[in-house]
């Protein structure tokens, strides 16, 4: 059964629109790759799937309940099971890595704090960094943060993870790190939707490849065949360029 | 040179008077502060998220505040209110007017700092599900606190000296006391002389105290800036 169902999604940046009507539907533990030129909108889908950038047309479901993204209560319900990791981290700068991590299930969602604490450390160890907790953002390198921003996002327990080109702030020898941290999750059937450059990776990890260009989904299947034999020449020329270096 | 014989003598015992006078100060000083942080936070929120009415609102406040002698703005809560059926003590009626006047101030202080917030762990928290007031107090206020400690430290100490006005309205703090001293005594310079060292003792231990706390409180982001 899908679990996110995503129709005739349109944004907007004021006047100018970006998502012109993105069909796509994500199963339970399905990991989607979502591949496309900068500025081809891929962005700019996880952020409209969040609320913000809310969609300007189109509809959204989870587990059949439909996304009403003017409504807070509706939106608040839809990132308790949606949860995004950006490029830039955005860590909390004020915070330990454990803080962090921590905030949301205690501050806001009001469980308690050694429960969460148990599981954040769980998490943190998970992702490498274990003997990171007390340290602060800025004296972590740009993978470590990368991972934490990714436990965070996983300590509210999503059903659903969106990735939004986690790799690519970092330099190169600090990708892998990350990268193995984002196999696990698909390995474990994390429910994922990735948006990536690294195309070994998207070709790996997912099992659904999508290309879109000018804010439509250009074409989609299987990674071998997006990779090996695209049908549209718009795909053909990506992937031909981006495979080249 | 001047052809004046200090004696001090005369003004030992009163020293006690004015050292209570001087913890008059540092309370209304201390009350003042808080009051006025608490309405700047809160000031510097509407400023920055606020509906328009009420952005309207805070402006007119703060252009009246920062646009008015002080002296004038405490005269008249203290004047003006009895005839609205509000009767306040000298102390209360300086002491709210140090706090209205402070809260102005803050809140322009405190806008810079929220001005300076950052968009992207703005998002991050809206996302993790923080409201807009859990964003200003978790994400916010820490990030205002540490860009802002020096220039509200400054704040803190300006208004210290500026408790001496609270003499004006009878007001037994500091400056109130020494004034009350020299109409016994009329030692005018022994006594002005050791009320100046008095201030400086207490800007001066303030400042120390200020920048250990700010050293420990962010000494991690310390070493980076
Ligand atoms: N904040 C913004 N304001 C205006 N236009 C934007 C903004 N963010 C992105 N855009 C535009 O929207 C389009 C899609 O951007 P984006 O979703 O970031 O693409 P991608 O992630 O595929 O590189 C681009 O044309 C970009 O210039
Ligand atoms: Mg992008």
């Amino acid at each position: 059964m899908p679990r996110l169902v995503i129709a005739g999604l349109e944004a907007c940046y004021g006047s100018l629109k970006v998502l012109d009507g993105i069909d796509l539907d994500v199963a339970s533990g399905d990991v989607i790759g979502l591949i496309g030129p900068s500025g081809s909108g891929k962005s700019t889908i996880l952020r409209s799937l969040v609320g913000l950038t809310p969609p300007t047309a189109g509809s959204v479901e989870i587990d059949g309940d439909n996304v009403d993204y003017k409504d807070a209560a509706s939106v608040a319900r839809l990132r308790d099971r949606l949860a995004i990791v950006f490029q830039q981290y955005n860590l909390f700068q004020n915070m330990s890595v454990l803080q962090n991590v921590m905030i949301a299930p205690t501050k806001i969602k009001k469980r308690p704090s050694a429960e969460v604490e148990e599981e954040a450390r769980a998490l943190l160890a998970k992702v490498g960094l274990g003997d990171k907790l007390d340290r602060y953002p800025d004296e972590l390198s740009g993978g470590q943060q990368q991972r934490v921003a990714i436990a965070r996002a996983l300590a509210l327990r999503p059903e659903i993870l969106l990735l939004d080109e986690v790799t690519a702030a970092l330099d190169p020898e600090l990708v892998s790190e990350v990268l193995d941290t984002i196999r696990v999750l698909a390995r474990e059937g994390m429910t994922m939707l990735i948006v990536s450059h690294e195309m070994g990776f998207i070709r790996e990890v997912s099992r659904e490849v999508v290309f879109m260009d000018a804010g439509r989904i250009v074409e989609r299947g299987p990674p071998s065949r997006i990779f090996d034999a695209p049908t549209e020449p718009r795909t053909r020329d990506f992937v031909s360029k981006i495979l080249r270096h | 040179m001047l052809d004046y014989t200090f004696q001090y003598g005369q003004i030992w015992p009163h020293l006690p008077r004015l050292l209570g006078g001087a913890v008059l100060s540092l309370e209304l000083a201390l009350l003042s502060f808080f009051g006025g942080l608490m309405l700047g936070t809160v000031g510097a929120s509407i400023l920055t998220f606020g509906g328009s009415a009420a952005r309207k609102a805070v402006s007119a406040y703060v252009t009246f505040f920062t646009n008015t002698p002080q002296l004038v703005q405490i005269y008249f809560l203290y004047f003006a209110l009895p005839d609205m059926g509000i009767i306040l003590s000298s102390f209360t009626a300086v002491l709210l007017g140090m706090t209205l006047n402070a809260g102005a101030y803050l809140t322009e202080i405190q806008r810079a700092g929220f001005e300076s917030r950052r968009q992207s762990e703005m998002e991050a928290a809206e996302v993790l599900g923080f409201s807009r007031g859990q964003q200003i107090r978790y994400v916010i206020l820490p990030h205002v606190a540490r860009v802002l400690f020096p220039p509200l430290s400054n704040q803190f100490i300006l208004m210290t000296l500026g408790t001496s006005m609270a003499a004006v309205f009878g007001v037994e703090e500091l400056t109130g006391q020494a004034l009350n001293i020299n109409s016994t005594t009329f030692r005018s310079l022994e006594i002005f002389s050791v009320t100046a060292l008095i201030y400086i003792a207490i800007t001066l231990m303030a400042s120390a105290l200020l920048a250990v706390a700010g050293s420990v409180l962010f000494r991690a982001r310390m070493r980076i800036l």
